[in-house]
């Protein structure tokens, strides 16, 4: 079901047409592939490398492989049947006209050149998935730019599998986006000023100044990108980075974005609409790579536990968005080689304090911040992030992880 | 998104025709703001009308419209430069509970859309003014009601004499437009004029006329109460 195969995400993309580098690449490519088939193919299957995979220097690559790999990142069985209703969820579900409305308006996200009947199609297959992942599950609620995130799967795995990983992904990633309100959503922002104060103080007083918001940023963050980046490739290769990181991933990535055009923003009139208006325009030629790598390193540098109290300081809501990411169950105890991480995070942690659990507090703890600053180098921030947040996000994981 | 939908400050100023006059030169700094935001249920047509007025046209596509978008123009009333901000939101609802109301900070004016074959987008109305009221401390702020897609007149649910008793029981003024026709270019304009002039001359928008006299505007002559598709 290779819908969009014929824009190519392979090694035609720019990004990686290094010129004279172009050989190195394709080696360095074919490496790659490899070490993806040989982790999905080891038993039991490798998450844990699939996850770096996803996180790495181009990502899964082709949609061939992210056919393969997404269903793992979300531990979803290929083999399972999928999701099905019988009932005629057109004529009885609340959400129906609203999603119509806005699949019906969702002409960008298919590929250029697709037939109109062709999109029609999977338009119709799109408000299918989606009705039928808020029937099974009551507690999710629709939202604007749901759309665009479903629609990214049903054009990557087609509608039968989709259905599958969006719901594994409603219930997951995206679950504070579907609380009957928003309130949790905003917090999540909430975190997007921190993290740049963090890294560029200047830049954050000069936002404040404008009384910007951060609103500019909803729809990056709900959507995934999927909404505001006019590349299908450079969509699914964020997916690729998300899948394989912690819920709060893409406010990191949103916040690199911020920081990335520091000097556009510098040079704006301080209000609110200068600075609204430049930052919702994302630019297109963003370098995917560099920041991808640099959203990973600030998660681990400042974790959302060390951001927790400037966020709630933001709303004065006490009530955290972790809340709601305790079920972590995708990180699952059997994906081997967390182990050989998890060990060396052991090893690393135990001369300090062997006998407290002091995962549950890695913030007040140096030593924790030192080993995965250590541990950053080794393995790549990202791929540390994933463990990291499972840890602090997580109760349920961390006992099967420390058992 | 699209390049073209959110290019409209870009648009405003190179755009011809009715921005001649005042395109091609940045307004200087200190020229006067009119923030004026855009309300309504979704897909009335809110973004295709803010779009009609900054960039002289009707866009290709839209999209839903998530949290809050910005366009601007720059306008030239009486010798002086103005710039209006039209922050056009999201019609969801779940939106504008918490996501929205930071944006009716400092507004001047609103602008309440509804779809003139959609009896649900009017009726909605009373809560997008509940709504309004809470957010805007002054109760003088200029408010107009906007009935769009009037070009689709096979099609029509609202019928304008319901929606002229509407309006007067909220003080409003009317006005039925279609941001695409394009036979019609003036008249999107003149709806976001006329709140510009009222705006700078700051008297109250709403004056007890009849409906068919319309607002009287010294630069707009034509009565604004009128459907002209």
């Amino acid at each position: 079901m290779a819908l969009r195969s014929a824009q190519g995400d392979g090694p035609a993309s720019s990004r990686w047409a290094g010129g004279t580098l172009k050989a190195d690449f394709n080696a360095k490519r074919k490496k790659k592939v490899a070490e993806i088939y040989q982790a999905l193919n080891s038993d039991p299957t490798d998450v844990a490398a699939l996850r770096r995979m996803a996180i790495s220097e181009g990502g899964l690559l082709t949609d061939e492989i992210r056919r393969k790999v997404w269903p793992k990142l979300l531990n979803i069985n290929t083999n399972d049947p999928p999701p099905l209703s019988g009932k005629n969820l057109r004529q009885m579900s609340k959400d129906y006209q609203q999603v119509l409305l806005d699949v019906r308006r969702s002409l960008r996200r298919f590929p250029p050149g697709m037939p109109d009947e062709q999109r029609e199609g999977l338009q119709e297959e799109l408000i299918d998935i989606i009705l039928l992942i808020l029937e099974r599950n009551p507690q999710l609620h629709y939202y604007q730019g749901y759309h665009d995130i479903v629609v990214t799967f049903l054009l990557v795995v087609g509608e039968r599998l989709a259905a599958s990983l969006v719901e594994k992904l409603s219930t997951h990633h995206l679950r504070d986006f579907m609380d009957p309100t928003m309130d949790n959503t905003k917090h999540i922002l909430n975190y997007l000023m921190p993290i740049i104060d963090q890294v560029n103080p200047e830049l954050h007083d000069f936002m404040q100044s404008a009384e910007v918001g951060t609103i500019f940023a909803l729809s990056w963050l709900i959507t995934w990108f999927g909404h505001v980046l006019s590349d299908f490739r450079h969509v699914v290769r964020l997916y690729d980075f998300f899948l394989a990181c912690h819920p709060l991933m893409p406010i990191y990535f949103a916040a690199v974005i911020v920081l990335h055009r520091e000097q556009e923003v510098l040079d704006c009139d301080c209000d609110m609409a200068s600075v609204h208006h430049l930052l919702s325009q994302i630019p297109q030629d963003l370098p995917y790579e560099t920041l991808i790598s640099r959203a990973g390193d600030l998660f681990v540098q400042f974790p959302p536990s060390e951001l927790a109290r400037e966020a709630a300081a933001q709303q004065q809501a006490e009530r955290t968005a972790a809340s709601t990411f305790k079920d972590f169950e995708l990180a699952s105890a059997q994906q081997r080689p967390d182990m050989v991480l998890r060990q060396r995070f052991r090893g690393l942690l135990r001369p300090e304090d062997p006998t407290k659990d002091v995962l549950t507090k890695p913030r007040t703890n140096r030593f924790v911040k030192l080993a995965v600053m250590g541990l950053t180098v080794a393995l790549g921030a990202a791929a540390l992030a994933v463990v990291k947040s499972a840890l602090e996000w997580a109760p349920k994981f961390q006992l099967q992880l420390f058992p | 998104m699209a390049s073209e939908m959110e290019s409209s400050i870009e648009a405003s100023f190179s755009s011809s025709g009715v921005m001649s006059a005042t395109s091609g030169i940045l307004p200087p700094a200190r020229s006067r703001i009119f923030k004026i935001i855009v309300i309504g249920d979704s897909n009335v047509g809110k973004t295709c009308l803010t779009y009609r007025f900054c960039a002289g046209r009707f866009p290709d596509r839209t999209e839903a419209t998530i949290g809050v978008d910005f366009r601007e123009r720059a306008v030239e009333i009486d010798g002086e430069r103005i710039k209006i901000q039209l922050w056009d939101t999201a019609g969801q609802e779940r939106f504008r509970k918490s996501m929205v109301q930071h944006y009716y900070r400092n507004v001047h004016a609103v602008v309440f859309v509804y779809d003139m074959t959609n009896i649900a987008s009017f009726h909605s109305l009373p809560s997008w003014i509940e709504e309004c009221k809470q957010h805007l401390l002054a109760n003088d702020i200029p408010r107009i009601l906007v009935g769009n897609k009037c070009d689709l007149r096979s099609a029509i649910q609202v019928p304008t004499d319901l929606a002229q008793k509407f309006a007067d029981t909220h003080s409003m003024p009317l006005f039925e437009t279609s941001a695409k026709n394009p036979n019609d270019n003036d008249h999107v304009e003149a709806i976001f004029m006329t709140l510009a002039h009222k705006l700078k001359s700051h008297k109250p928008l709403m004056l007890s006329q009849p409906p068919d006299n319309g607002i009287t505007l010294k630069p707009e002559p034509k009565p604004t109460m009128t459907c002209w598709c």
